[in-house]
């Protein structure tokens, strides 16, 4: 990388060539210790650049839903009742639609299929399959690209008993062609042979929803007709899609969606029963906020890593400035202008960053792949599971993180620069030690008031505005400008520390002094709040480490302890270091034992949220829309002695009229929800003396609705824009796009373990939208009967309506296993920061070790044993590393307590602090470690240094 | 004539580079006594700080025998080695090597702790020892703050706090002004009037001149061994400084080894 710096100095003036010269030499002087320094900035440049693949990836297999689920369709009208595609078909297609190349009917049911039990093995049975007659000629011929439709193979329009599989239920369901498989829908089983099977692409790959799997089934038309015929009240009829092509590629099509939409709606109107979805640009949409939002959450909860891998850059090149010393002070002797200093350092470290920022990009694309392949682990698991995440790196992905990682090296490396040629040449050539600051003067005090009072206004802005960041930036600058002028009035302990322990108090206070502006706070606020707290209690530590000395002067004079003094000696008495490394160490450890707190308190949880969730039932009990399960079937079944049940539907709504409108479940329920107690509200509107209260209130009014509080939230990780007791939110009817306002009375937890979305009164329902479904019943089981089982033998006797029964509690551990797992996830990311934070000690006492050659030599001759030496090594390690943890586990733990105690930025609930213990020693163990194991090497090599060598005694 | 504290015979010990080996000592036969003042003299580069290296045991030898106090030192472990040195040895060198982040105090007293000297004893004697080099307003500062003299004045307390037998100094006054140069020599030389062997290595003939004997060394072999006037050429004698410069109102008894001597 500075290799070719040299061709250039002829053409550079003199002085500009000798600086550039000795930058060149100085960083190919001594290739270990370049190394050292490329190694501590790179890993800060991958963290970045990770964060922007995990994105990519996300955004990447989303987007290409629109192949997979979507191919050549754009748009869709759904048509409710079947019965009606053709009214609506004709009337779509009574004269050519602009900008689209294909419009395809289709009638469509979810139902249960099973396939045969063979002799090799059981059946198999998938209870939401998604069974389609469309006309395969026309499908393939839907759009400008056959290959897009995915039914290229899949031969003629299935006829009589046959059918074509998906590629996904085929693998669910176990079947080859020719093998047979089972389809109840409406109190009807017909017998299918498989002929063939088809990828999930295109028109053989849609279904409803976002799903990454599609249980589809094709049929011969007429079938679902002909099986709705006796249809039982209560079952979703099948439905008819029209499904629309826009003119252009898979990707590039849905530009005119909007116009399309219109014009579908201007062809439609008056015809009931129709819903039409701009669906391509919904997907790509989605894709595109999802890419985002998780490339911000991944990049915020990164930072934590990156400021580490920022104090580790200055650390490092702070170290290279007191080496460099000497011969920084004789070239000012010598006559160079600081700008020269700032020029030769600073040149070397440019050269530096571009090799770790190149390096890093490339490292942080292997660290991406790592972290997608975990998180798809875990979205496997969750309702909208996204599986066979497929890894992609955008150019610009890698570009903005070599960017930005350059930018911050480029930064730390010229401040640095900058600080560094405002040595004193004689104590440079001399290297002596900088003296105690004096007595600041008027200058400063004038510069520090303005910051006071600069701080004050940002506390006050932030305030006023409710906003978090201000509000902790504020108060940080206030603590900080005080102590220039504290010291006029009493010593520097006291005046550094006094500000520091009250920004500290303040800082993890704001949750609860201030719940307007903190109320609702995302991970940014916690990233800076996680800095403001360590940079304070880092601060206070360093400041009065030395009343450790008074310890160590009494340690008694054995191995141990002698070591123990050599050990601490220099972290005492080099504060600037040691500081680094302490926030390096605490700032990771606050932010890792903070999320320790979360997944402890969410773990801890689940008994409480099982109850509150179960509303006194054992069981939630769904069956298939197209072939439910009657109240009857149900309380027939041994072991059952009470049921609920509840109606499902879909809805959109909005959280105010310029929101966009987003769909939501929707779920009625009538008295015996309340029967044994009913479901508990997190928080609800004080008019009401008791949960029960509020759920009567629904079923006496139409306008009044019950939520969670995830309800309308955007983005990942804390809840963010969600709705509040006393909002109105607008429900928009999906087939006839009716609004009614409703208003939120209660809301019921934060996780929706039982996924009803939104609660009204059941006989409200028909008021609110057209289309519903009785499919889910909540089932008390007999007390002396076990709910697990019930549960099983529910499954198994009713597989024809595509029974699906669950105990609460293990609906609870399920939401809460991905939640555990996500922030697992987040931990692992976050532990790059450990990683830097380790590694950067390891290099420090490399370069420690080089530092204090002489000074090693000189206690070997004096007859310090090579143990001595060593152990004293390993001291000063655990003392950094001991002392990092301690500050950032108790200010994690405080700011936890503090922030599940007072703030709703997770639950409106107060939720109960645990002290993560086992996590908490498992990361102090691997911390202390990883630590001592790093430093182990550097400290053996110190033990073995010669005497003599390293004296250099020479005639 | 009493057993020697420092007995070599045939040590040998070679550097050996990838460009080329140099052979640093060729052979070195010599006997110490207990309290001799010992001059090692020669042109740079021909082998004296090896010698002080190897004798003592900071560097290994390539061939031959050391023997202090009748032991080999040369065959124990390094561990050993190292307990032989902080029992017998003490060390001065020309760049003072005292430990940055420790103050004045703190340096004197490490040779006391890694004895196994308690603390509150240690830094009593470490206190005294500073006092006598004449550095009590300095016991709490740190090297750094400390001038040239005053930090060789630190490495010569701390060299001889725990009363080693030997006192090994080499080019003591390498980095000192003539007058500073001079103080410290004095402080030196009175440590072998308390009785301890002290071995200067150095180039300056004025200060070789001062010793009791001198050993001549060159190419790696003692080409001369014998007083100075038999082994240097006549040489002026240096102005010597005001006493009051050096120690100010310090009787001689107090330079005599306090605590304890391993020397027979």
């Amino acid at each position: 990388m500075v290799a070719p710096l040299p061709l250039l100095v002829p053409l550079m003036p003199h002085v500009t060539a000798v600086t550039v010269r000795l930058a060149v030499r100085n960083a190919l002087r001594r290739k270990g210790e370049a190394l050292l320094v490329v190694l501590g900035s790179l890993l800060g440049t991958a963290i970045i650049t990770s964060s922007f693949v995990v994105g990519d990836t996300l955004q990447a297999t989303l987007r290409d839903q629109a192949r997979t689920r979507l191919g050549p369709i754009d748009e869709i009208v759904l048509v409710h009742d079947a019965t009606q595609i053709t009214p609506a078909v004709q009337r779509i297609i009574a004269k050519p639609l602009p900008q689209t190349d294909g419009v395809l009917p289709e009638i469509t049911a979810q139902v249960a299929v099973t396939s045969q039990q063979s002799g090799s093995g059981p059946a198999h049975s998938e209870p939401d399959a998604f069974v389609q007659e469309v006309d395969f000629d026309a499908a393939r011929s839907f759009g400008n690209d056959p290959s897009a439709t995915g039914l290229v193979d899949g031969g003629p329009t299935p006829a009589g008993t046959e059918a074509v599989i998906g590629a996904d239920l085929a693998d669910s369901l176990h079947v080859h062609p020719g093998d047979r498989v089972q389809v109840f829908a409406y109190g009807h089983t017909a017998d299918l042979t498989v002929r063939r099977i088809v990828p999930r692409v295109g028109v053989a790959g849609f279904h409803p929803g976002f799903a990454s799997r599609a249980p589809n089934l094709f049929v011969a038309p007429g079938t679902l007709e002909a099986m709705a015929a006796g249809a039982l009240p209560g079952s979703l009829v099948p439905e008819g899609r029209v499904l629309v092509s826009n003119v252009g590629g898979v990707f590039d099509s849905a530009g005119p969606s909007d116009a399309v939409v219109f014009e579908l709606q201007i062809r439609t109107a008056g015809l009931g029963g129709i819903q039409i979805n701009d669906e391509k640009q919904q997907t790509l949409a989605f894709a595109d906020q999802q890419g985002r939002n998780f490339s911000r959450l991944f990049g915020l909860i990164g930072s934590f890593a990156v400021a580490a891998g920022v104090l580790l850059l200055i650390n490092i090149f702070v170290m290279l400035a007191e080496e460099r010393k000497a011969e920084l002070g004789m070239l000012r002797a010598l006559g160079f202008r600081r700008s020269h200093l700032v020029r030769v350092f600073g040149l070397e470290g440019t050269a530096y960053s571009i090799v770790a920022a190149a390096l890093g990009a490339l490292l942080g694309v292997g660290v991406g792949r790592i972290v997608v392949q975990v998180t798809e682990g875990i979205f496997s698991q969750g309702r909208r599971g996204i599986t066979g995440l497929q890894f992609a790196v955008q150019p610009s992905s890698l570009a903005a993180g070599f960017g930005i990682g350059l930018l911050i090296a480029l930064v730390t490396v010229w401040a640095t620069s900058a600080r560094i040629s405002h040595l004193n040449v004689i104590r440079a050539i001399r290297d002596s030690p900088e003296p105690a600051p004096a007595r600041h003067g008027a200058r400063v005090a004038v510069a520090a008031t303005a910051g006071v009072v600069l701080g004050a206004l940002l506390l006050a802005a932030g305030i006023s505005r409710a906003q978090p960041i201000p509000a902790l930036i504020g108060p940080a600058l206030v603590a900080w400008c005080l102590v220039p002028l504290l010291t006029r009035l009493m010593s520097r302990r006291y005046a550094i520390s006094l500000p520091g322990l009250g920004l500290i108090t303040y800082t993890i206070a704001a949750f609860s002094l201030l719940p307007s502006v903190f109320g609702h706070s995302d991970v940014a606020v916690f990233f800076v709040q996680g800095i403001v707290l360590v940079s304070a209690g880092v601060v206070i530590a360093i400041t009065n480490d030395d009343q450790i000395l008074w310890v160590t002067n009494r340690l008694s004079a054995s191995g141990g302890g002698l070591a123990t003094r050599l050990g601490l000696a220099n972290p005492l008495a080099k504060r600037v270091r040691t500081g680094l490394l302490l926030g390096m160490y605490s700032l990771i450890t606050f932010a890792l034992v903070f999320m320790a707190v979360f997944a402890a308190v969410f773990q801890a949880q689940a008994p409480r949220v099982t109850a509150d969730t179960a509303a006194g039932y054992d069981l939630r009990v769904d069956s298939s829309p197209g072939n439910p399960i009657t109240a009857a079937q149900l309380q027939q079944h041994a072991g059952i002695v009470a049921i609920a049940p509840l109606i499902r539907s879909e809805a959109q709504f909005q959280s105010d009229p310029a929101a966009a409108d987003v769909t939501q479940q929707l779920t009625g329920f009538d008295e015996s929800l309340l029967a044994h107690g009913g479901p508990t509200l997190s928080s609800r509107d004080p008019r009401f003396g008791s949960d029960a209260d509020a759920w009567q209130a629904l079923l006496t009014s139409p306008d009044l609705v019950i939520v969670p509080e995830n309800f309308l939230a955007t983005g990942v990780g804390p809840v963010r824009d969600a709705v509040h007791v006393g909002q109105q939110v607008t429900l928009i009817n999906p087939d006839s796009g009716r609004r009614h306002p409703l208003t939120v009375v209660g809301l019921d937890g934060s996780l929706d373990p039982a996924e009803n979305g939104a609660m009204v009164a059941a006989r409200n329902l028909p008021t609110l939208v057209d289309s519903t479904s009785a499919s889910r019943f909540y089932a008390k089981v007999d007390d002396r009967a076990e709910a697990g089982r019930i549960a099983q033998e529910l499954q198994g006797s009713l597989v024809a309506n595509g029974l699906k029964a669950d105990t609460f509690r293990s609906l609870v551990d399920d939401r809460l296993d991905v939640q555990a797992q996500f922030i697992s996830l987040l931990e692992g990311f976050l532990s790059l920061g450990l990683l830097i934070g380790i590694a950067g000690l390891g290099v420090v006492m490399v370069r420690a070790v080089r530092e204090r050659r002489r000074e090693i030599g000189m206690l070997r001759a004096m007859g310090f044993a090579s143990s001595v030496v060593r152990r004293s090594f390993m001291v000063e390690a655990a003392f950094i590393a001991v002392q990092g943890i301690v500050i950032g586990a108790a200010l994690g733990l405080v700011t936890g307590y503090s922030v599940l105690s007072n703030s709703s930025s997770f639950s409106d609930e107060s939720l109960p602090f645990t002290v993560p213990w086992l996590a908490l020693l498992a990361l102090a163990a691997i911390a202390l470690g990883a630590s001592l194991l790093a430093v182990s090497l550097p400290a053996t090599q110190a033990s073995r240094i010669k005497p003599a060598v390293a004296l250099r005694i020479s005639d | 004539m009493p057993e020697p504290i420092l007995s070599a015979r045939g040590v040998r010990k070679t550097y050996r580079t990838a460009a080329h080996d140099v052979e640093a000592l060729r052979g070195i036969d010599v006997d110490i006594h207990p309290g001799e003042l010992v001059t090692v003299m020669g042109p740079s580069g021909n082998g004296k700080t090896t010698m002080l290296n190897c004798l003592s045991g900071l560097d290994d030898i390539d061939d031959g025998t050391v023997l202090v106090d009748g032991e080999d030192i040369h065959a124990l472990p390094d561990a050993e080695r190292t307990a032989q040195r902080a029992k017998r040895m003490g060390f001065v060198f020309q760049s003072f090597n005292l430990i940055p982040v420790f103050t004045a105090l703190e340096n004197v007293e490490l040779p006391l702790l890694v004895v196994g000297t308690r603390g509150k004893d240690a830094r009593a004697l470490a206190s005294a020892m500073l006092e006598r080099v004449g550095l009590v307003e300095r016991l709490h500062h740190r090297p750094a703050e400390l001038s040239g003299g005053e930090q060789q004045r630190v490495a010569i307390a701390r060299a001889l706090v725990a009363a080693p037998a030997i006192v090994w100094a080499d080019e003591p006054t390498g980095n000192l002004d003539s007058h500073t140069a001079a103080s410290v020599l004095d402080l030196l030389f009175e440590v072998h009037a308390a009785g301890q062997t002290l071995i200067v290595v150095t180039h300056d003939l004025t200060i070789g001149a001062r010793g009791e004997r001198v050993l001549q060394v060159q190419d790696g072999r003692i080409t001369a061994d014998g007083p100075p006037s038999a082994v240097l050429p006549d040489q002026p004698r240096p102005p010597r400084p005001p006493r009051s410069t050096v120690r100010p109102n310090r009787p001689p008894s107090m330079w005599s080894p306090p605590y304890r001597s391993s020397s027979p």
